[in-house]
């Protein structure tokens, strides 16, 4: 379900590029966000337009930024036109979902040349009330508001039996906002402490002001290449070993609060078409989309990285700082930048620039093999994948 | 080894009715979803991922595919929300199979349009900052598409009319469709002014539906159904949003994705024995099928009626799939001698700048 076993193509990553994310970027339109992140990853592939065989756009939901079906309107700024061009929109993972997207469309035949581009406007929307909308409306709506009471009902659940403590979740906030000091297209940086986070301003408790992302303008974009025709346009490809992105159906009353299911089906997808037996041993570096510190607790221990109940004490250990010996984050995830649209892409480009060695954050010396992960909706959808030069 | 070969294997849709009351979204698509594997041998297990087609702006509701999941059979699947026309969501599940990593497939499309503002949804497509504050919609898209083409290809008025009451007609006989009275020609010409020259009964119909299209790799797909109908090649393309940047008298972007399905088909819109084709308006049919290289006489159009008499707006152009398989598998029903080779045409955007064409093979 992963990857390719009979007869598909290989699919690497040949370029990629990101706009400097902000909260509001008053000077560009959606269109020309997207134009700038499409701008660096075609000239990081030595390409231009021409050289495209086929586009995939990817956003949040368009209430988020109040235009329907976008793509039919930033595909002009980007000079698409007569190309195919198509989007996909997965809540918070459609980056990631687009460049699943765009990964098919190479490996099943289609384009030689995929670009994919993913983007959230968010500046531009009131954001929590869009995201309101994604609650049933006849039984749903009347008692769920935004993303955070659901996320914070999760993180509760987990307290007690994983030991996701709110010291814990602090540490995963204090780590990526320190390594975001080190990405130059994070808009978020500032050096805080565990206790900083602790004090901060209960938003939903026991989330807390700094555990929660910021709200960010950005857009990313990378360029998907076939085996046949990538070494044209990098002399080190990040080849997708295996990539998968899967859901669980809503209102489940057997649904985990503790485990993500759908995040556990994926990474084991993934594993079996990549060879991964010992994820902790055998990835030099991961880059996961924690919208809430807590959730990166709770992927450690979906992704395999640690037993579950494991997590507060694999991020207390270090080992998943820059100097440990299986860093998360080294971009500072979406704690230093949080277009959510985007931010699965640039989970993966930013995967991607490490195995290729030429990552503009703290690059993790010698890594070879990326795990990234990303997801979306209410939690309920989750993907992965695996990244290698 | 090379990439696997697809075929349709199922298909199944709901009644399109101007407004299913009583019926939610998810009743429409579990209905298509349960009934669509009837006679296959495969179930709901056996599929390795669902690829929807809906809209957010349609449903009133951010990623309203995760509302659906239950009902579209994707709980513990791989899922992707392909917002635009079903069509869409075809190409991309037939490229994952086609790549080895999946072997059965299932594609959904609907929507419920008596529940939104569809003249909204149309006006939130339109560029925001120019166009969209003088009004710019699609039926003024539409109204200016059809004047440059009346003016250029000797058309009138009544040969449109004529055109759009064989389209009923022939959705009252094989399309599913719910239609009170059927129109002809007096009536078509008759009916409201709605965008110089088009009359309403000109423009496609919105309506509330659901289908579900199950597809596979060839060899579980000649184990499920003795008529496996296969997709032999597929092409897209999109025009420019601005729509006075386009091409006048005619749809540049059908033109280029039917070019693009025809060179890995090996065959062209002359050679179909059967097509489906979508419009927005009877000119944007008419616009479609001159694209798609089609011959009315020589080729059955839209014997399901198409999309004029039907517009479920985001299932338009997987209807157009489902209906054209059956048309390959079961020509007796259509009252059609042994066809072999079918177009699929569907569309998307203000005055269909996004095409998208398949063709299929038994």
């Amino acid at each position: 379900m992963a990857n390719i076993n009979k007869g598909g193509r290989h699919v690497g990553i040949v370029g990629v590029g990101q706009t400097h994310h902000s909260r509001r970027r008053t000077d560009v339109s959606q269109a020309g966000l997207v134009r700038e992140a499409v701008d660096r990853a075609l000239a990081d592939a030595r390409m231009t337009m021409d050289d495209i065989d086929t586009v995939v756009i990817a956003t949040g939901p368009v209430l988020f930024a109040a235009v329907n079906q976008p793509e039919k309107w930033v595909a002009d700024a980007i000079g698409a036109q007569l190309k195919p061009v198509v989007r996909v929109t997965s809540g918070g993972g459609a980056g990631f979902a687009g460049g699943l997207a765009g990964y098919y469309q190479v490996a099943g035949g289609f384009a030689d040349r995929t670009l994919v581009v993913a983007y959230d406007k968010l500046s531009e929307g009131a954001l929590q009330y869009s995201i309101s909308t994604l609650y049933d409306p006849f039984w749903g709506r009347e008692f769920a508001v935004g993303i955070m009471g659901f996320s914070a009902a999760y993180w509760r659940a987990r307290m007690e039996p994983l030991g996701h403590t709110e010291e814990a979740a602090a540490m995963v906030a204090v780590k990526n906002l320190k390594n975001a000091m080190a990405n130059p297209y994070a808009h978020v940086k500032r050096e805080v402490t565990v206790e900083d986070v602790l004090a901060s301003k209960p938003l939903c408790w026991p989330i807390k002001l700094m555990d929660v992302p910021p709200i960010s303008d950005g857009a990313a974009a990378v360029v998907l290449c076939s085996e046949h025709v990538a070494h044209r346009y990098s002399d080190r490809p990040a080849w997708i070993r295996g990539i998968s992105y899967c859901c669980e159906a809503d209102n489940a009353a057997e649904r985990s609060l503790l485990l993500s299911e759908p995040l556990a089906i994926a990474a084991k997808n993934v594993y079996r078409a990549a060879g991964i037996t010992n994820p902790r041993r055998q990835f030099d570096v991961a880059e996961v989309q924690e919208p809430y510190t807590c959730f990166e607790l709770n992927y450690y221990e979906s992704l395999g990285l640690c037993p579950p109940g494991g997590a507060a004490e694999l991020i207390a250990s270090g080992a998943t700082q820059v100097t440990g010996d299986i860093p998360v984050n080294p971009s500072g995830g979406c704690l230093g930048a949080n277009p959510i649209g985007a931010a699965g892409l640039i989970r993966l480009i930013e995967g991607a620039t490490q195995v290729m060695g030429r990552s503009e954050n703290t690059q993790i010396k010698d890594a070879k093999l990326a795990l990234v992960q990303s997801g979306g909706g209410w939690a309920n959808l989750r993907g992965c994948a695996v990244l290698g030069a | 080894m090379g990439l696997s070969r697809v075929a349709v294997v199922a298909s199944a849709q709901t009644e399109l009715r101007p407004s299913w009351s009583g019926a939610q979204h998810i009743d429409l698509i579990s209905a298509v979803v349960t009934s669509v594997f009837k006679g296959t041998g495969l179930t709901l297990d056996d599929v390795d991922f669902v690829i929807d087609s809906g809209s957010d702006v349609l449903d009133g509701r951010s990623i309203s595919n995760c509302g659906f999941l239950g009902a579209l059979g994707a709980h513990h699947k791989e899922e992707a929300r392909v917002e635009e026309d079903g069509l869409f969501s075809a190409l991309y599940g037939v490229n994952k199979i086609r790549s080895g990593a999946s072997n059965v497939g299932l594609i959904v499309a609907y929507s419920k349009p008596s529940e939104s503002r569809v003249d909204a949804y149309w006006s939130a497509m339109v560029e925001p900052f120019y166009q969209r504050p003088v009004g710019f919609s699609q039926a003024a898209a539409l109204g200016i598409q059809a004047q440059r083409y009346l003016a250029s290809s000797g058309r009138s008025q009544k040969d449109l009319a004529d055109v759009v009451a064989r389209r009923w007609a022939a959705a009252a006989e094989h399309g599913d469709v719910a239609i009170d009275d059927l129109p002809n020609s007096e009536a078509v010409l008759a009916s409201a002014d709605v965008a110089t020259p088009l009359k309403q009964l000109m423009m496609a119909r919105p309506l509330d539906g659901a289908v579900a299209v199950l597809i596979a790799r060839e060899d579980i797909a000649r184990r499920a159904t003795h008529a496996p109908v296969f997709v032999t090649g597929m092409g897209t393309s999109m025009d420019r949003h601005a729509f006075a940047s386009r091409e006048g008298g005619k749809l540049a972007s059908a033109e280029a994705a039917a070019s693009m399905a025809y060179k890995k088909a090996g065959w062209g819109g002359g050679e179909a024995d059967v097509a489906e084709v979508s419009g927005a308006s009877v000119v944007g049919e008419a616009l479609a099928i001159d694209a798609l290289g089609l011959c009315e006489g020589k080729t059955a159009i839209n014997l399901s009626g198409g999309a004029l008499p039907a517009d479920t707006i985001m299932a338009t152009g997987l209807i157009r799939l489902a209906q054209a398989s059956r048309q390959l598998s079961m020509p007796a029903v259509y009252g059609i001698p042994a066809p072999s080779r079918a177009v699929v045409h569907g569309a998307g955007g203000i005055a269909m700048q996004s095409n998208c064409v398949f063709t299929l093979e038994v």
